[in-house]
């Protein structure tokens, strides 16, 4: 109880009463995804961004790729990708890493204009991503930025569920199994070359799926709590 | 936008049939696509449930099982399922499990039928066709159906089944639309004065009227596509589809004479193409003399080259045709029967080599013999099989399965013998593989029976399998055997070319392409105990026998998949040409994408190959 009480829930009926109309109000008019429900009934949003670097205070999104979960499959017909026009030069070192260049960031569209389609997405949804820090962080900063607000949420990070589920089955977390592109191998997915946000996300999504039907027994629940990130 | 799907649309597009949409259809498939992760055990669907689905496995495989619990299909990466219940209205028929961790890629139904709705090809694919329904298309001949009609024979003509529904270009849209549901048809020819001067279809009111807010008092002429595409009443009915397909239009007007005779829809050549497959095989049976079955069999080739066009596989278009010589030779034994009565002791009819294999491609050469029972006695009974072998093999002949050039045929005494005498046959083959035992094993060990007491045969085969497995002397010798016959690559991975004489500068697709997988496929088989005789269904079996590796039967499936076809395009290219069907392939006529390919499948036989070689030699 006592989580519920100071926990996101509750800070999100405050926020609801206090806040102006806008995308993060909208957001929030769907509750966030309470963990002592069985895994298959939430909803997901798979997200993944592409940085200039890692610090959410300094760098900035480049591009933001998302697919939602809606009964266990990941529904493409709902999926999007977006550019993201950053506000200085890029970092020439980011443009080596995803192939990203000024001119093609030129058509893209300024972060004000990309983030109401992600809430939109997102609400009443759990986040989910390889690494969720990154994006919970970037995200939450963008809120606070354009809207004043924090991002509450409850996410799923593939890659800490991996860790534990590994630690649990005393299996070894080195070599890089961790890693999106090995941790699919271990659940039979395939291999994908390409990489952008989009691509990403979808990849994510499915080492979800898979992670959950080898962690669920058949019959039983499973509830978001023992699956979800827990960084706070 | 969907570029970032592009994973997604390339896996499918290296599959068929996703392979025959184009590119702007294929650049939204992902987006209808849903994602869906199955472990092992997960059951997908159930008979009586629902399925809103086609299935398509990204990783991982997929059995499906009849109610009774028989295994249908395994199903591996890029195969669809599913297809059954959507057909039937979206109830399972069938129970699918996955067998593995798989990687699902689900299409909705409403996405699948738009489609094959509007790519014919793709909806080919899709339509009954194929060993097992053929099967079922004898059942249906048995109970009496229409008179067939031969595939490539048909003619536009032939769909003419109702009068054009016709209008004038100076009435309104409304009046043009209540026609149109009055007399159910989805679209609407305009004449002026018998001549067709346009035509205007259920998308045209959908596109031109509804979506751009014309007003329904407006003339149809304002609406409609002026001097369409048509197609002349005596064109053959593939040009129609080819005409369909190449405009991508779905409705034909049919000129006979100058004046609108009717029109013809992509709808309509489907059902009728699966039909006249359906019944060349159902004819066959109605047929009660030679010249009669000829005149079925003169279709073969046309029904090949129809099918290569419409993307069947080559493994499909050899059940087919297989099917069909099956048919006839059942045929010409039932009529035999009536000729010279019961057979006095029973008898198994067999047949050897790619016909057995379910591997005919063409009318080729008759290769066949007869089992018969042990109680069999030369001087009573000699006569009557002697002439029953004759009038089959004489029949076959007549039909343009020529004599055998080697004399395998059972009009030869020593292919008509007892099951004791081929039982000893087979054992000399196997424990003595002198040159000629292993010639005539690599023959006769792809044999099925197709007619009288089938006892008679597995009674050999299981005699033969159990005698050959494992058997490691017999067993090298047919490695060596399945050696002789290289790919035509060389030391650089560069074709090596037949030079001189009449084939010059090609190079042999049967015997440097399809035979050695063949001949490997069979010694695995024999290493293995395999009752199949089928080249894929043995490199199948093996893996489930591990005797190889399900990499490497996965390769040599695509190998022999894409050599199969590649030979059966250059023969419909060479019998559309009005030249003579052969097997030698100039490297030059093929394009760059076919040469790569092909290059990659030597390779995968070569290296089969040195793998057969090390472990059996």
């Amino acid at each position: 109880m006592w989580k519920r009480i100071f926990g996101p829930d509750l800070r999100r009926e405050w926020y609801l009463l206090k806040m102006p109309e806008g995308p993060m109000k909208q957001f929030y008019r769907k509750p966030i995804p309470w963990p002592e429900t069985d895994y298959r009934e939430l909803e997901y949003l798979c997200i993944d961004l592409e940085l200039t670097g890692l610090n959410p205070l300094t760098d900035e999104i480049l591009s933001i790729g998302f697919a939602p979960i809606v009964d266990q499959n990941v529904i493409l017909s709902e999926s999007a990708h977006y550019l993201v026009r950053p506000s200085g030069d890029l970092p020439e070192n980011s443009v080596v890493v995803h192939g990203l260049t000024d001119d093609r960031l030129a058509e893209a569209e300024p972060l004000e204009n990309v983030l109401p389609h992600v809430l939109m997405a997102l609400s009443g949804r759990v986040l989910l991503a390889h690494h969720a820090p990154i994006e919970l962080g970037f995200l939450n900063v963008a809120c606070e930025r354009l809207y004043g607000y924090p991002l509450l949420t409850r996410a799923v990070d593939t890659l800490e569920l991996e860790k534990r589920n590994r630690l649990q089955r005393n299996q070894p977390i080195d070599g890089g199994v961790l890693r999106l592109a090995k941790a699919r191998e271990t659940y039979n997915l395939p291999r994908y070359r390409a990489h952008n946000a989009l691509v990403d996300a979808v990849a994510s999504g499915e080492l979800f799926l898979a992670q959950a039907a080898h962690k669920a027994a058949k019959g039983e629940k499973l509830m978001l709590r023992e699956l979800m990130f827990k960084n706070r | 936008m969907d570029i970032e799907l592009i994973e997604i649309r390339d896996f499918l597009k290296q599959h068929h049939p996703f392979d025959l949409l184009p590119k702007e259809a294929l650049e939204k498939l992902p987006k209808s696509i849903e994602v869906r992760y199955a472990r092992r055990g997960t059951v997908l669907f159930e008979p009586g449930e629902e399925n809103k689905f086609l299935w398509v496995v990204r990783t991982g495989a997929v059995e499906t099982l009849d109610p009774e619990g028989n295994l249908l299909a395994r199903l591996s990466e890029g195969e669809c399922f599913g297809v059954r219940a959507i057909l039937r209205g979206g109830i399972a028929v069938n129970r699918c499990e996955a067998i593995e961790d798989s990687l699902l890629y689900l299409m909705p139904v409403t996405e699948f039928d738009r489609l094959r709705e509007a790519y014919p090809q793709f909806a080919f694919f899709f339509s009954p066709m194929g060993g097992d329904r053929l099967r079922s298309a004898r059942e249906l001949a048995e109970t009496g159906g229409e008179n067939g009609m031969g595939l490539m024979s048909a003619k536009v003509r032939d769909m003419l089944k109702r009068p054009p529904v016709t209008t004038s270009a100076d009435v309104t849209i409304q009046q043009a639309a209540q026609q149109m549901s009055k007399e159910g048809v989805s679209c609407l020819l305009v004449t002026d004065g018998g001549k067709l001067i346009g035509i205007v279809t259920d998308k045209d009111l959908r596109n031109r009227v509804v979506a751009k807010g014309i007003a329904y008092d407006h003339p149809l002429s304002e609406i409609m596509t002026t001097d369409p595409i048509f197609i002349q009443a005596d064109d053959y009915l593939f040009d129609a589809l080819l005409t369909m397909s190449r405009s991508n239009i779905r409705h034909l007007p049919i000129i006979d004479n100058d004046e609108v005779a009717g029109v013809v829809t992509t709808t309509n050549i489907i059902q009728k193409q699966t039909t006249s497959m359906v019944y060349l095989v159902g004819d066959i049976y109605k047929r009660n003399s030679i010249a009669g079955l000829r005149e079925v069999v003169k279709q073969v080739p046309a029904m090949v080259m129809n099918l290569v066009d419409t993307g069947a596989s080559a493994h499909n278009i050899g059940h087919v045709v297989s099917t069909v010589t099956d048919a006839i030779a059942t045929r010409l034994l039932q009529l035999a029967e009536e000729k010279f009565g019961e057979p006095p002791v029973p008898y198994s009819w067999i047949v050897v080599g790619s016909e057995a294999r379910h591997e005919q491609t063409a009318l080729s050469d008759q290769d066949n013999g007869l089992i018969l029972h042990d109680s069999y006695d030369e001087a009573r009974h000699g006569e009557y099989f002697r002439n029953l072998s004759k009038f089959v093999s004489d029949g076959l002949n007549d039909c343009g399965y020529i004599y055998c050039p080697g004399d395998v045929m059972a009009t030869n005494d020593k292919w008509r013998q007892p099951l004791s005498q081929w039982k000893k046959y087979f054992a000399k083959w196997i424990d003595t593989p002198e040159p000629e035992a292993l010639m005539l094993s690599s023959v006769f060990f792809d044999m099925r029976s197709i007619y009288g007491d089938e006892s008679l045969y597995t009674n050999l085969r299981e005699f033969v399998l159990k005698k050959a497995t494992g058997n490691r002397i017999f067993l090298s010798f047919m490695a060596g055997n399945a050696l002789t016959h290289q790919p035509p690559l060389g030391f650089f991975k560069n074709f090596v070319l037949i030079r001189g004489g009449e084939n010059d500068h090609t190079f042999d697709l049967k015997h440097n392409g399809v035979v050695p997988i063949i001949d490997l496929a069979r010694t695995y088989a024999l290493d293995a105990g395999l009752s199949e005789v089928n080249t894929e269904d043995r490199l199948k079996a093996a893996v489930e026998k591990k005797i190889i590796s399900q990499a490497g039967a996965n390769d040599l499936l695509d190998a022999l998949e894409f050599i199969s076809i590649t030979r059966l395009r250059h023969q419909a290219r060479q019998i559309r040409n009005s030249q003579k069907a052969d097997n030698f392939m100039p490297p030059d006529d093929m394009s760059h994408f076919e040469r790569n390919h092909l290059k990659d499948a030597f390779n995968v036989v070569k290296t089969m190959q040195s793998a057969l070689a090390s472990a059996y030699t």
